[in-house]
């Protein structure tokens, strides 16, 4: 396979998933690049994460009362599944709709929500709205448990328009009005005793219990609502019906999707050819993802390297790369703060408007742990990731030049491009102990270190910043 | 709870605590000669403040809180993943460590006194020990779960035998956890991934399997710890279907328990007395909320969903322990407690 079709399977796998080991583009390139996308387009026929093992060995991830186990579960997910789009899907609308474990008091609520944008997020955007509408954790986050018939909370009626679905400019002050009224009556189960165990944080007497939503026409307004030139008796459904109809839904929606999926900074006439798929198929994602993917602008190289990594993506894709935590490991927690530490509390955003992402990942502090972690990771010969990478490049010959060696780690990672500055850099660390050798004896292991240290120094380059 | 159900719910000890009066995801139990309850708190996330969560409680069957000993961390007489614990006849309590591949002995009061073990495949080595009690010898019977075998200690920790291995054939294992010693010597493990118990006799031949993968009745997913009494009845922690089953020593189903625990501990009424706001609104909430089932789940995960809405149910029970005043405990793991059942008159 050409240099050139590797280096595009590889920026699909960044963007469709976590990254993909030099094995896993092999399998990819044997199908080729369309029959890849409609392979991560369709998760459902790779199989799920077995969880039995992990709950058996992580018990504190077995009932998710915690927000670190409910990270380090997530991050297991993350680093394992065969479902690499599903994940990323989620991760998608998690950072858009926006949920924090920090008022809710709640892990296994949020890993509920998760699930949801699991089982929907690839579907009809109509229906994932619909099951977002219906979370107990949304409905708990954004107060529509207090939407009440004869008072009532704009807030979920608001950000439904505002952030999560239209955007600002395309609704009126009256439609967020008429909004709430269609959403009151959705509430959850025993909204009383869980939010007063909510805001006092009371895991009392015996740990968690999860929300269940239920509809409560009793406390519903039925009365005839104008919303977006449209007057009627509309329940929450009816208005659901009515934003996914028109055109700002589309473009809202694919602006996210391209900012998340391709660039950082935004094309509209790509946005344009994505927000028309989402009206041609009536918001099927699937569909538009399918559009993106096999775009020109997608496609193209200079789309490559046009994101830096969320934290999250960072952290996954590097523990993939060194084949970290594939069985349950107590350590997964230490990995999940690293996220943390990052600037990107998975399950736990900063505001509803979620993280702000691009360049704004990067600081002084948060670049030096991104590269902390990820040479941290990468460095460990003993992780079986790092020693398939090694077994490859040694299959490679039993003496390599110190550009063989550059290129033979490059490609490993799946770093098919990089500037020629960094280049220069990593073959004047190469060049320094010479030739690399393995037919020596006691030269594996020395040839292991000096493999992992070049790996260091490349998860610690400017480009492995990028996805 | 049917006519035909031949066990009374007795009560239930225990109440969610980060350390003191209390427990955090309770693992296993043991009882002393005095009749003393040793809760094992696994805890969890190993990070900070979190690693005082493990320790092992001690308490009564009439809930009197009688204290704490041991903490999480990698030193002597500390705890990392603690997965069992069994006394020996003389009172000295053994805890297995899943993450040191450590076994860790303590006195009655909590003094640590020993530890061995060591990381391995080899005889005598140790790849995440999930499960230990004693054989009718007093010695030591671990399920050696990644190694996916048994293997029998001296007390001091010298390696007498194994038996076991990876597969699904009779006498293999995949990962077991629970051990239960009988009456006339056999063993029962639960042999967890294959979903099946297995019987060996006291010199380890096998003897029987039972059990298959499933929701229904004599049917397992997962099974955990388990424990065989005078009779022969064999009360399996149904770890995966969230229950407990009993099957007569012919491994014919007896009877499931689903959990019972809708009337709090006293430690939680304690709770609930000193939280009056938060008590008033729990009288007026329904503690057994209808959950609702979406197409594709299994009934495992159905039954998962459903132990973590409804609080009165098991959630991932581990182990089953016996008194000899006939009452069964119940090792709720996820719900921080013991459920305590009884033989109906």
């Amino acid at each position: 396979m050409a240099k050139e079709d590797r280096a595009l399977l590889a920026h699909l796998l960044r963007r469709a998933g976590f990254g993909a080991t030099q094995a896993e583009l092999e399998t990819y390139a044997a199908q080729g690049y369309a029959a890849t996308v409609e392979q991560l387009l369709h998760p459902e026929q790779a199989p799920d994460l077995e969880l039995d093992v992990l709950r058996r060995y992580h018990i504190d991830q077995h009932s998710l009362m915690l927000i670190d186990s409910a990270q380090g579960y997530w991050l297991y997910r993350l680093i394992n599944t065969r479902r690499p789009l599903e994940e990323k899907i989620a991760l998608f609308w998690h950072g858009l709709f926006a949920t924090a474990y920090g008022k809710l008091n709640h892990a296994k609520a949020m890993v509920n929500q998760t699930d949801t944008f699991r089982r929907y997020g690839l579907g009809d955007f109509r229906a994932l709205i619909l099951a977002l509408s219906q979370d107990p954790a949304m409905i708990f986050w954004l107060d529509n448990k207090d939407n009440h018939k004869d008072a009532p909370n704009e807030n979920y009626g608001r950000e439904l328009l505002e952030l999560f679905a239209m955007g600002i400019g395309n609704y009126t002050e009256a439609d967020v009005k008429a909004c709430a009224r269609a959403f009151t009556g959705w509430t959850i189960a025993n909204a009383d005793y869980m939010t007063i165990r909510s805001y006092r944080d009371s895991i009392w007497p015996h740990g968690r219990l999860d929300w269940q939503f239920v509809y409560n026409p009793a406390d519903h307004d039925d009365s005839d609502k104008t919303f977006l030139g449209h007057t009627g008796p509309f329940n929450g459904a009816d208005i659901i019906d009515l934003i996914c109809q028109q055109p700002a839904t589309a473009g809202f929606i694919a602006g996210k999707l391209y900012n998340f999926f391709v660039a950082d900074t935004p094309d509209e006439t790509a946005i344009g050819q994505l927000a028309a798929e989402f009206q041609r198929t009536d918001g099927n994602i699937r569909a538009v993802l399918r559009a993106l993917f096999n775009s020109d602008f997608f496609r193209a190289p200079a789309a490559r390297r046009a994101r830096i990594k969320s934290p999250a993506e960072l952290v996954a894709g590097t523990a993939r790369l060194a084949g970290s935590h594939r069985f349950p490991q107590w350590s997964i927690v230490n990995l999940a703060m690293d996220v943390n530490f990052m600037g990107q509390e998975i399950l736990n955003p900063p505001t509803v408007e979620g993280w702000h992402t691009g360049l704004e990942w990067i600081d002084t502090g948060s670049l030096v742990e991104r590269v902390n972690a990820a040479a941290l990771e990468i460095g460990d010969v003993n992780q079986p990731g790092v020693q398939e990478i090694v077994a490859r490049i040694q299959e490679r010959g039993a003496e390599l030049s110190p550009e063989q060696l550059v290129d033979a780690c490059l490609e490993s990672l799946g770093q098919y491009e990089i500037s020629e500055t960094t280049r220069a850099s990593l073959l004047d660390h190469a060049r320094r102990q010479g030739n690399l050798r393995f037919d020596r004896r006691g030269s594996a292991a020395c040839a292991a270190g000096r493999i992992a240290e070049l790996l260091q120094l490349i998860v610690a380059t400017r480009e492995y910043q990028l996805a | 709870m049917p006519a035909a159900y031949p066990f009374q719910y007795a009560k239930t000890i225990g109440f969610l605590a980060e350390r003191g009066r209390g427990f955090n995801n309770p693992v296993d139990l043991a009882l002393d000669s005095t009749g003393a309850l040793y809760v094992l708190n696994r805890g969890g996330t190993e990070a900070g403040r979190r690693l005082a969560f493990k320790r092992i409680s001690r308490c009564t069957l009439a809930e009197d809180y009688l204290g704490e000993f041991s903490s999480g961390g990698t030193d002597a007489g500390q705890l990392w993943w603690p997965s069992s614990l069994a006394f020996d006849r003389s009172d000295r309590l053994y805890v297995a460590d899943e993450a040191l591949h450590r076994i860790t002995i303590f006195d009655r009061a909590g003094a640590f006194l020993d530890q061995w073990g060591q990381p391995g495949s080899g005889p005598g080595q140790l790849n995440r020990p999930s499960y230990l009690t004693f054989d009718q010898q007093d010695n030591l019977l671990i399920a050696d779960s990644l190694n996916h075998r048994l293997q029998q200690f001296t007390k001091e920790g010298a390696f007498l035998r194994q038996w076991g291995g990876y597969g699904s054939g009779p006498g293999q294992f995949n990962m077991p956890w629970g051990i239960a010693v009988a009456e006339d010597g056999r063993l029962y493990i639960a042999d967890w991934r294959n979903d099946r118990i297995q019987c060996f006799d006291a010199a380890g031949n096998f003897m029987a399997c039972f059990g298959e993968s499933g929701y229904g009745e004599g049917q397992l997913y997962r099974p955990a710890g388990l424990a065989v009494d005078a009779a022969g009845y064999l009360y399996i922690a149904d770890w995966g279907n969230q229950r407990v089953q009993i099957f007569d020593r012919d491994g014919q189903f007896i009877a499931a328990i689903r959990g019972d625990a809708s009337i709090p501990s006293q430690w939680a009424a304690d709770y609930l007395a000193a939280n009056p706001e938060e008590a008033a609104a729990r009288r007026q909430a329904n503690l057994e909320p209808a959950v609702a089932r979406r197409p594709e789940q299994t009934p495992a995960e159905y039954e998962w969903e459903r132990s973590a809405a409804v609080e009165k149910l098991l959630w991932g029970p581990t182990a089953v322990k016996l008194d000899a005043a006939g009452h069964i405990y119940i090792v709720d793991s996820l719900r921080h407690r013991l459920q305590v059942y009884r033989w109906a008159d």
